[in-house]
C-alpha cells in the first residue's frame, strides 16, 4: 500500500474533488428549507413560523446605487407598504461582511429603516452569508417571494429596468408587484425567474 | 536629428484644429475620452470612434452580459445627420470573481470602438462633431455609477488617419471577437449544460470560457469544466432560469482562449442540441494540473521504475535478478549486453502494445491500456505461462538436455533470447498494474497525437528496464548484489510460489471472463503442460511424441477459450449493486440520491483491493444505506465502449475510477483511487 501512496503522491494521478458549486440557487417552485435567522433586535426567526404568510425577501446594501436608485424613489417603500397591505412578511437580508459595504450592526441598522421610512417586518443581519449563500443571493436588490407553502414562487429582480438611473424606476414592470398580484388573484406566478441586477453582494471573502 | 525631431513636434502642435482625441473626463474611477481613428473623413467613407476608458487599479466595468450582476457599458451619440453610428464592438470579457460571484468585464484600459459611416452628400470642408454620452457602473469592492460626456470634431475632406488612435482601434477591433469557423452545440440534461465546439482555430484552449450574450443561461458562478478531445472540446457548467419553461433556439456568446500568451475569442452561435463529436477525449484529473509533455514522459519514467515493485511484475523481474545475480561476478560486459537486451526486450513489448493500441484507436475502437488482459485467451496462455514458469522454479524439472532440443521455456535461455524474452513477459504480466497506476500520464498519451503517445509509453518502457541498466552500469550496485551460492537454489524455490499466485489470479480472472468452461480449459491446459514436461524427463522418442502433443494441447486449449456470460456477477456482490449506466445515474440523481459509481474489472488489482477494504466493509454499507446512496458498478472486465467512453471523459485509460454524485452538486467528484471511508463519506456529503 505505501508503495502505491508513494506513486500517487509522485505522480499526482489521484484525482482531488472537483469543488462544488458553492451557490446553488433554490429552483423556483421548490420548497424553502427551513433556517433560522437573526434580526437587527436580535430577535430570532424561523423561516417555518411565516407558514401560511407569503413572505418577501430582499437583499440589501445601502451603499449600492441600486439600492439607492430603488429607495431615493420610494419604489422599494412603495413595494413593501403593498406587500404589508396584503397581509406578507418583508425581511431585507444585509449580508454584508463586517468591514465591507453596507454592514450593518443591528442598532445602525434600525436607524437605516427609520430614515428611509422602510416598511419592513424585520432586517436580517446575515455577516457569515449564510442566508445569502442558500438562496444564492447574488445581486442588491435581489429579490424573492415564498408563498404560504413555504414554495419558493418568484426570485429574481425587482424590475426589469436594469439601470441605476433613478429616472428609470418608472416606466418599468415592478415583477415583485406583479407576481404578488398572480399571487392575489389566484393565478401561478407568471414572470416567476429573472436575473437579479445590482451590486454584487459583499460577502466575507 | 534634433532638427528632425523639432520639426516634428512643431508640426505635430501646429496641427491639431480637429482634434482626434476629446478632452479627457475624470468621472471618480475612471478617466474616458473619445478617440477617432481619423482627423479627417471623405464623404461616404467609415470610420471609427472609441470610448476610451482608463481604469484606476482593481476596478473594473462590465461586458454587455455582466454576470451575476453589474451593468454593461453603455454609451449614446449625439451627431449631425450626415453621419450614421453602428454597434459597439466589445473587448473580449474575462470572469471577475467577488467571492462567490461571478461577473464579466474589463479592467485597465478597455476601449469600446463604434463604426462610423459619413453620409456621401457630407459637404467637404465642414466638421462632424460627434458628442458621446457614456455611463458605466465601475466597481472594485463597492460599486459607482459614473457617467460623463465628450466630444470630438472630425473634418470631411480628404481622409486622413490619426496614426496613434487609428493604431490602438485596430488593436482594439483585431481583439474583438469574430465569427470564425467554430461550430457550438448546447445540450442540457438535469442540472448539467455541456457546450461542445468543433473546428477549433489554432491556441491553447485549456482554460476555454464561454460567455452567453444573455443573461439566464449559465450559471455564471460556477465554473466552466474543460474536456478537450481530438477534434474539439467541451465546456460543462450549469444552465440557469432560461431553460425552465422553454428551450432557446440558438444562443449567442464568445468563446475565449489563450493564443501565444494573447487572449483571443470568436463568435458563436450554439445550436441546441445534441453535443458535437469531439473525437476521443482527456481531462487531466483534478490535483494533476495540467499535464505536459514533459510531465507525462517524466511521470511515465519514474512510474516505469515503480512498477518493478507491482505484485504481478515482481515474480518475473526476481527471475531476472537471479539470472543477473549468476552472472554478477562474470564479465562486466556479459551482464551490460543482458541488460540492453531486457531492456529492448521491454522497449519492443512496449512498442508492440503501442502499435496495436495505436491501430486500434485508428480503427475507432473505444479501448484503454491493459486491454490485452480483456482477451480471455490472453489471460488463459499467461495463466498457464505462470504456471509453467513456476514449475520450474521449484524444481520440478530442469532445462536440461532433454527438453533443450525440443524447445524450451524462453525466459529460461541464458544469453540473448532468454534476456530479451524476459523483458517482454515481465512487460505483458505488468500492464494491469500500469493501468490504474499511470492512469494520468496513460490518459495523457492516449488522447494525445501517435507520436506523443509513443514517446510517453517509450519512457515508461525505459523506466521499467532501469534497474538493469543501473545494475549494469554503476559498479558499486553490481558489487553490493550477494555472491552465488546453495541459497539461490532456495530463493528460486521460494519466488515459485509468487508465480503460482499470479497463476491463481489469471485462472480466477478467466473463471469471471470465459466461465466454468474457460475454467475446465485452462486446468486441462495446465494439466497437459505437466504431462508433456513428465513425458520429456522420463520418456524415450515415442513418449516424447506424445510430450509434443500434450504442450501442442496445452497452447491450443487456452486458444480455443471465448468469453462467457458470467462476467461481473460475482463483482461486489455483498452490496446492492446495479449496473452503471449514464441513464440510470441521470434517473437517481432526478430522484435526488447521490450516487457512487465503480468502474471495476476483475483483472485489476487496485480494483480488487478497494472492493475488499473498503467498498464491501460494513460501515461503507452502512453509509451507503444510511445516505439511500445508489451503488453502480461498471464492470470492464470484458471490452465496453460506453465504459471507456466514460473512462475517456474523465481522463482515465482504464479501471479504477471512482465518482460520486451528491445532492449538493452538479458534477461528480473524482475519488482517488485508494479509497477510504472517510473520503467516500465526505464526497457523499458533498464536502
Amino acid at each position: 500500500m505505501s508503495v502505491s501512496k508513494v506513486l500517487f503522491s509522485t505522480l499526482a494521478v489521484s484525482a482531488l474533488a472537483i469543488a462544488a458549486p458553492a451557490t446553488a440557487k433554490i429552483a423556483t417552485g421548490s420548497n424553502v428549507a427551513d433556517m433560522t435567522v437573526t434580526d437587527s433586535n436580535g430577535v430570532q426567526h424561523n423561516l417555518s413560523d411565516f407558514a401560511g404568510q407569503k413572505v418577501v425577501l430582499e437583499w440589501t446594501n445601502e451603499g449600492c446605487p441600486y439600492v439607492a436608485k430603488h429607495y431615493s424613489t420610494n419604489n422599494m417603500q412603495k413595494t413593501q407598504a403593498m406587500a404589508e397591505a396584503d397581509g406578507s412578511v418583508w425581511l431585507s437580508v444585509i449580508s454584508s461582511a463586517p468591514g465591507k459595504q453596507g454592514y450593518k450592526t443591528g442598532e445602525e441598522a434600525n436607524a437605516w429603516k427609520d430614515a428611509q421610512g422602510a416598511e419592513v417586518t424585520a432586517i436580517v443581519l446575515d455577516p457569515e452569508g449564510e442566508m445569502g449563500q442558500t438562496f444564492a443571493a447574488k445581486t442588491t436588490p435581489h429579490m424573492y417571494i415564498i408563498d404560504e407553502a413555504q414554495t419558493l414562487v418568484y426570485q429574481g429582480a425587482i424590475d426589469d429596468n436594469r439601470s441605476a438611473n433613478p429616472a428609470t424606476v418608472e416606466g418599468a414592470e415592478n415583477y415583485v408587484l406583479s407576481a404578488m398580484n398572480d399571487l392575489k388573484a389566484g393565478n401561478a406566478v407568471a414572470v416567476s425567474d429573472t436575473a437579479p441586477y445590482g451590486c454584487s453582494v459583499k460577502y466575507k471573502s | 536629428m534634433r532638427a528632425i525631431i523639432l520639426t516634428a513636434v512643431i508640426w505635430l502642435l501646429a496641427l491639431p484644429a480637429f482634434a482626434s482625441e476629446s478632452e479627457s473626463v475624470d468621472t471618480g474611477k475612471v478617466v474616458a475620452s473619445i478617440v477617432s481613428s481619423h482627423d479627417s473623413v471623405a464623404p461616404g467613407q467609415e470610420f471609427y470612434i472609441a470610448l476610451r476608458t482608463v481604469l484606476d487599479e482593481g476596478w473594473h466595468t462590465y461586458w454587455r452580459n455582466p454576470g451575476d450582476s453589474g451593468e454593461p457599458v453603455q454609451i449614446s451619440w449625439k451627431m449631425p445627420e450626415d453621419v450614421t453610428a453602428g454597434e459597439i464592438y466589445w473587448p473580449l470579457p474575462r470572469p471577475i470573481p467577488t467571492g462567490p460571484i461571478v461577473n464579466y468585464g474589463f479592467e485597465g484600459t478597455p476601449l469600446f470602438p463604434v463604426k462610423f459611416t459619413v453620409s456621401p452628400d457630407a459637404e467637404i470642408g465642414t466638421d462632424i462633431t460627434v458628442v458621446s454620452n457614456f455611463y458605466y457602473l465601475v466597481c472594485e469592492e463597492i460599486c459607482i455609477p459614473e457617467y460623463g460626456s465628450a466630444s470630438l470634431s472630425v473634418a470631411v475632406g480628404d481622409p486622413v488617419i490619426d496614426a496613434r488612435w487609428s493604431a490602438e482601434i485596430e488593436a482594439a477591433l483585431a481583439a474583438s471577437p469574430t465569427r470564425g469557423e467554430v461550430q457550438g452545440a448546447i445540450q442540457k440534461s438535469g442540472n448539467v449544460v455541456d457546450i461542445s465546439f468543433t473546428d477549433l482555430p489554432e491556441g491553447d484552449f485549456s482554460n476555454a470560457y464561454f460567455f452567453p450574450y444573455d443573461q439566464g443561461v449559465l450559471g455564471h458562478s460556477n465554473p466552466q469544466t474543460v474536456i478537450k478531445g481530438t477534434q474539439g472540446l467541451i465546456l460543462t457548467t450549469t444552465p440557469d432560469y432560461l431553460w425552465e419553461d422553454t428551450t432557446p433556439k440558438t444562443l449567442e456568446g464568445v468563446l475565449t482562449f489563450d493564443d501565444g500568451g494573447a487572449l483571443k475569442g470568436t463568435n458563436i452561435a450554439l445550436a441546441v442540441g445534441q453535443n458535437l463529436d469531439i473525437g476521443e477525449s482527456y481531462v487531466p484529473p483534478v490535483g494533476f494540473g495540467k499535464v505536459t509533455l514533459w510531465t507525462a514522459i517524466f511521470g511515465a519514467l519514474i512510474g516505469g521504475l515503480i512498477l518493478n515493485l507491482m505484485p504481478c511484475v515482481f515474480p518475473v523481474i526476481s527471475i531476472k535478478a537471479l539470472s543477473i545475480a549468476k552472472t554478477a561476478h562474470g564479465e562486466r560486459s556479459v551482464i551490460r549486453r543482458e541488460a540492453w537486451l531486457y531492456t529492448a526486450g521491454v522497449m519492443a513489448t512496449f512498442l508492440l502494445l503501442t502499435g496495436v493500441l495505436l491501430a486500434l484507436k485508428a480503427g475507432g475502437a473505444e479501448i484503454g491500456w491493459g486491454f490485452q488482459l480483456q482477451s480471455p485467451k490472453v489471460v488463459a496462455i499467461l495463466a498457464v505461462l505462470l504456471f509453467v514458469i513456476g514449475l520450474n522454479l521449484l524444481g520440478v524439472f530442469e532445462f536440461g538436455s532433454g527438453l533443450q532440443n525440443t524447445g524450451q521455456s524462453l525466459t529460461q535461455k541464458s544469453g540473448a533470447a532468454g534476456s530479451f524474452f524476459t523483458g517482454a513477459l515481465a512487460v505483458v504480466v505488468a500492464t494491469p498494474c500500469t493501468a490504474p497506476m499511470m492512469a494520468g500520464a496513460v490518459g495523457y498519451a492516449l488522447a494525445a497525437p501517435a507520436i506523443v503517445t509513443l514517446a510517453v509509453f517509450m519512457a515508461l518502457a525505459l523506466g521499467f528496464a532501469l534497474p538493469f541498466l543501473l545494475i549494469a552500469y554503476v559498479p558499486g550496485l553490481l558489487s553490493r548484489l550477494p555472491k552465488p551460492g546453495p541459497w539461490m537454489a532456495r530463493f528460486k524455490e521460494v519466488l515459485s510460489f509468487p508465480m503460482f499466485a499470479a497463476a491463481i489470479w489469471l485462472v480466477w480472472v478467466l473463471n469471471l471472463q470465459a466461465g466454468d468452461d474457460g475454467l475446465l480449459t485452462v486446468l486441462s491446459a495446465m494439466l497437459a503442460v505437466a504431462i508433456a514436461i513428465w513425458c520429456f524427463k522420463h520418456t524415450k522418442t515415442f513418449g516424447k511424441a506424445i510430450g509434443a502433443l500434450a504442450l501442442l494441447a496445452a497452447i491450443v486449449m487456452p486458444l480455443s477459450i471465448s468469453a462467457g456470460t458470467s462476467a461481473g456477477e460475482v463483482v461486489a456482490a455483498e452490496l446492492k449493486a446495479e449496473t452503471w449506466s449514464p441513464a440510470r445515474v441521470a434517473e437517481i440523481q432526478a430522484e435526488g440520491r447521490p450516487v457512487f459509481v465503480d468502474f471495476t474489472a476483475a483483472w485489476c488489482v487496485t480494483c480488487k483491493v478497494n472492493e475488499k477494504l473498503v467498498l464491501n466493509t460494513a460501515k461503507v454499507q452502512t453509509l451507503f444505506e444510511e445516505t439511500d446512496t445508489a451503488f453502480l458498478v461498471a464492470d470492464w472486465t470484458n471490452k465496453d465502449d460506453v465504459i471507456a467512453a466514460e473512462l475517456a471523459k474523465y481522463g482515465r485509460a482504464g479501471v479504477p475510477l471512482y465518482l460520486v454524485y451528491s445532492n449538493n452538486s452538479v458534477s461528480p467528484v473524482i475519488l482517488p483511487q485508494t479509497l477510504s471511508y472517510k473520503v467516500i463519506s465526505e464526497a457523499i456529503a458533498g464536502e
